[in-house]
């Protein structure tokens, strides 16, 4: 078998890897959303289970916070979009 | 305010319609908080009741998030408006509900909430019920927890519970 010369692609990859880190939304804990209201709503937008919503519900009570999508950056977008429009504290950040 | 009912009020019926059922007064009363929602609204974006409605939504980068803010705030005020008008025409009506008026109910029942709670400054170690009676915020305080009672039934029937 003969072997081909790997070109040198080390800084392109670098370049890549910081554009394709995926970005989360987080949800975070505020004293004014009620804890049903968050559990449903998370449940309409990302079609999680009640049990799965209830979990990620009782993480940002909680913790304080937690992460409830990822993806890329326009994806990321829209979800904390649709949070806004349903009241809910949400925010965005690249994933480190 | 708070009253406790045999059956809520809001409740699922047949083909998949929703009923409220609020008093005239209660209906008037939601109407003219829905008035001052939209007056809130278009207070200038630096208006403290604004905050939760309008939140950053990058925590960590100004630069992106004024960027996101200068193409999403409006879109964001078009959403709640087309809300609020559906609001609108549901309280005027005594006709049964869609799921997505109910639904428009239910998000703006929550705007209201924000913005009340933001006045109130509600933390998670408020007790409402300990504002007195002759204190500017009773009434406030008040209609917030009415309007928690009525949240709480419109996502119970929307749930199917």
């Amino acid at each position: 078998m003969s072997q081909v010369a790997e070109p040198d692609l080390k800084e392109n990859t670098d370049e890549v890897a910081e554009h394709d880190r995926p970005w989360i939304v987080l949800v975070w804990n505020d004293p004014i959303n009620l804890m049903s209201y968050v559990s449903f709503v998370f449940q309409k937008l990302f079609g999680y289970s009640k049990e799965k919503a209830d979990e990620l519900m009782l993480d940002v009570h909680e913790k304080g916070r937690a992460v409830v999508s990822n993806g890329p950056r326009e994806k990321a977008e829209i979800d904390v979009f649709r949070l806004h429009e349903h009241g809910l504290w949400a925010t965005m950040q690249q994933d480190s | 305010m708070r009253r406790k009912r045999q059956s809520g009020p809001i409740e699922a019926i047949d083909n998949g319609l929703f009923e409220i059922r609020l008093t005239s007064d209660e209906r008037a009363t939601l109407l003219g908080f829905v008035d001052q929602l939209v007056e809130v609204m278009l207070a200038p974006p630096s208006d403290p009741r604004l905050r939760r409605l309008f939140p950053t939504a990058y925590h960590d980068n100004p630069e992106f998030d004024s960027e996101y803010q200068t193409y999403m705030r409006d879109e964001l005020a078009q959403s709640r408006a087309t809300s609020i008008q559906t609001v609108r025409e549901v309280l005027s009506s005594e006709d049964p509900l869609t799921e997505s008026q109910l639904y428009a109910f239910m998000t703006v029942l929550n705007s209201l909430r924000l913005v009340l709670g933001t006045l109130l400054d509600v933390d998670e170690a408020d007790d409402l019920d300990l504002i007195p009676e002759d204190s500017p915020a009773y009434g406030q305080a008040q209609l917030y927890e009415y309007l928690g009672w009525l949240l709480e039934w419109t996502v119970s029937a929307l749930s199917g519970e």
